[in-house]
């Protein structure tokens, strides 16, 4: 080093990076307090307001599949950065879809998640190898980021696809458009840091929010689910479809879902297990109707009773998701504040250097 | 007069250290707010129940009471249970009261069994599975209750809670148990003829 000036970069890049540390830690006190301050309600016996929960993730009616490693999850949060001089980010998506909680009791409660503040550590955070080779566990996903949701197949059949998957060798993939993967991913041709967090059935997880009837939900379908990477279903929103619907319920033609959706209103049609008999071509393979166990299981998951209490955000109180239970959710917040202060100190040692190089450095 | 650079360190030194110390400090009374409300929360969702369960006996009572003529002992014990109950009462009375109300009922229940006409009675059989209902969703509440009760005299024990506690005069507050004297000497006995 020339010259004590040459660190002033480095005090102003300490200050800096303190500062924004102790910003960070002033929300994870913010969470560690909401979660350690709140006891545990059990579901069976829950009540309106805020409450904590704490169970099993399971999924709902439909499940997603991450961008980069093509797991089933109920939510995911997705970031490509290149290694560039500037790590420039090309590639970011979030996305989660209604699940349930079962709690150590059995209770189950549904979790609608969008406005929700999520805490999860990433699953998978790699990058690419000295020679160029892409990270071991990179498997970009190739089709929908929708999948089918909890006991719509047959767990042996489900099985024997989950040991197929693992077994399967794949060819190394790039990133980039030419990889299939959802989302408008410019082709940089250059190396990259994947990072994926999820949280996936069978995931422990904490929830403080409120819980409320569900017959008080003001939008039931938009807070089902969460997508900060363009809505799939934001077409409804466009002009010239929201105008073909209205000329459609003006002709008559949406008056009932059935009439609008045809068999795809019938429940379970669309997992091959109809609860009553869809009016097919005369040619086409009948599916077997469901026994009327299998239609009370789909009438459930589908039709929520509007006095049933169900956990959403509501203005001013979004709902706090932290992996695993409560006691390690509190920790890791805990430790994210500690990390601030140590921030906050960093900062402070910082700006003591870099006025004694700026006493020192002659005028 | 422009600050040399030792005073402007010092001053950005001071400004992080205030904006933690300020920052702990309103976060330390706004969560002490919380807990204080979750607690009332607590409290009034026990109470919700304990009226519940209130309404609900004078019910089953009825129901059994012509079959059950020669119990009038267990009769009379759900009813004196249920007459102790005051909203007003402090928090280890009420808690008194409802373990009576519980023992009375859990009495009752035991009872019933040994008539076959009164387990076969559809409105007993209701009745019953709804006042059960409620003694679970009161002892889930009740744990719920001390539970926060338990956090919220914690937190104002220790620092920095504690040195708030002068300022704002934050006192524990009680558990939903029956104190010692309320056990042996609860209101539902009292008040037996």
């Amino acid at each position: 080093m020339d010259s004590p000036s040459a660190l002033l970069p480095f005090c102003l890049a300490g200050i800096a990076a303190g500062l924004i540390l102790l910003w960070r830690g002033f929300g994870g006190y913010r969470n560690a307090v909401t979660l350690g301050d709140t006891a545990t309600s059990r579901i069976d016996s829950l009540a309106a307001g805020e409450v904590r929960i704490s169970g099993t993730i399971e999924a709902g009616e439909a499940t997603l599949v991450s961008p980069l490693q093509s797991v089933s999850c109920v939510w995911y949060r997705a970031k490509v950065r290149s290694r560039d001089h500037d790590s420039t980010e090309v590639f970011a998506e979030e996305r989660a879809v209604g699940f349930r909680v079962r709690d150590a009791d059995g209770g189950r409660i549904r979790v609608f998640p969008d406005g929700a503040r999520i805490g999860v550590s990433p699953r998978f955070d790699e990058g690419t190898g000295l020679m160029g080779d892409a990270p071991v566990g990179l498997n970009l996903r190739t089709g929908s980021a929708y999948g089918p949701g909890a006991g719509t197949g047959d767990e042996a059949i489900d099985r024997e696809t989950a040991i197929a998957a693992l077994l399967t060798v794949r060819a190394p993939t790039a990133w980039g458009p030419g990889a299939g993967a959802a989302g408008d991913v410019p082709d940089h041709g250059a190396a990259a840091e994947y990072e994926e967090s999820r949280l996936e059935p069978g995931d422990v997880v904490t929830i403080v929010g409120m819980a409320l009837p569900f017959g008080h939900l003001p939008d039931p379908f938009g807070a089902d689910r969460m997508d900060r990477a363009g809505d799939p279903l934001a077409g409804l929103d466009d002009p010239m479809v929201a105008a073909e619907v209205a000329d459609a319920r003006a002709a008559g033609t949406l008056l009932t879902p059935e009439e609008a959706w045809g068999n795809a209103a019938i429940p379970g049609f669309g997992i091959g297990k109809p609860v009553r008999e869809p009016e097919l071509d005369p040619d086409a393979d009948v599916p077997a109707v469901a026994p009327a166990e299998d239609a009370r299981d789909a009438a459930a998951r589908f039709d929520i009773p509007p006095d049933t209490l169900v956990l959403a955000s509501v203005e001013g109180s979004p709902l706090l998701i932290a992996e695993g239970a409560p006691e390690a959710a509190v920790a890791r917040e805990q430790s994210r504040f500690l990390v601030g202060l140590l921030g906050a100190m960093l900062a402070v040692v910082s700006g003591i250097v870099a006025a004694i190089i700026l006493g020192r450095t002659p005028t | 007069m422009t600050p040399t650079p030792a005073t402007a360190a010092a001053a950005f030194a001071l400004v992080v250290l205030g904006v933690v110390a300020l920052f702990l400090l309103l976060g330390t009374y706004n969560a002490i707010v919380a807990l204080r409300n979750r607690i009332a929360k607590a409290w009034a969702n026990i109470d919700v129940a304990l009226r519940q369960r209130h309404d609900e006996l004078p019910n089953l009572v009825e129901a059994v009471r012509d079959l059950m003529a020669f119990e009038r002992d267990v009769l009379l014990e759900v009813t004196r249970a249920r007459a102790a109950y005051s909203a007003n009462d402090p928090v280890p009375a009420m808690a008194a009261t409802s373990d009576v109300t519980s023992q009375a009922v859990r009495h009752l229940f035991a009872v019933v069994e040994r008539y076959p006409e009164l387990r076969s009675a559809e409105n007993v059989a209701t009745l019953q599975a709804e006042i059960a209902r409620l003694e679970d969703v009161i002892a889930d509440r009740r744990e719920l209750y001390n539970d926060q009760v338990f956090r919220y005299n914690t937190r104002i024990g220790q620092v920095p809670a504690r040195l708030l506690v002068p300022l704002f005069g934050w006192r524990p507050e009680p558990f939903f148990a029956a104190t010692k004297d309320e056990r042996s000497n609860p209101r539902a006995e009292l008040s037996a003829d």
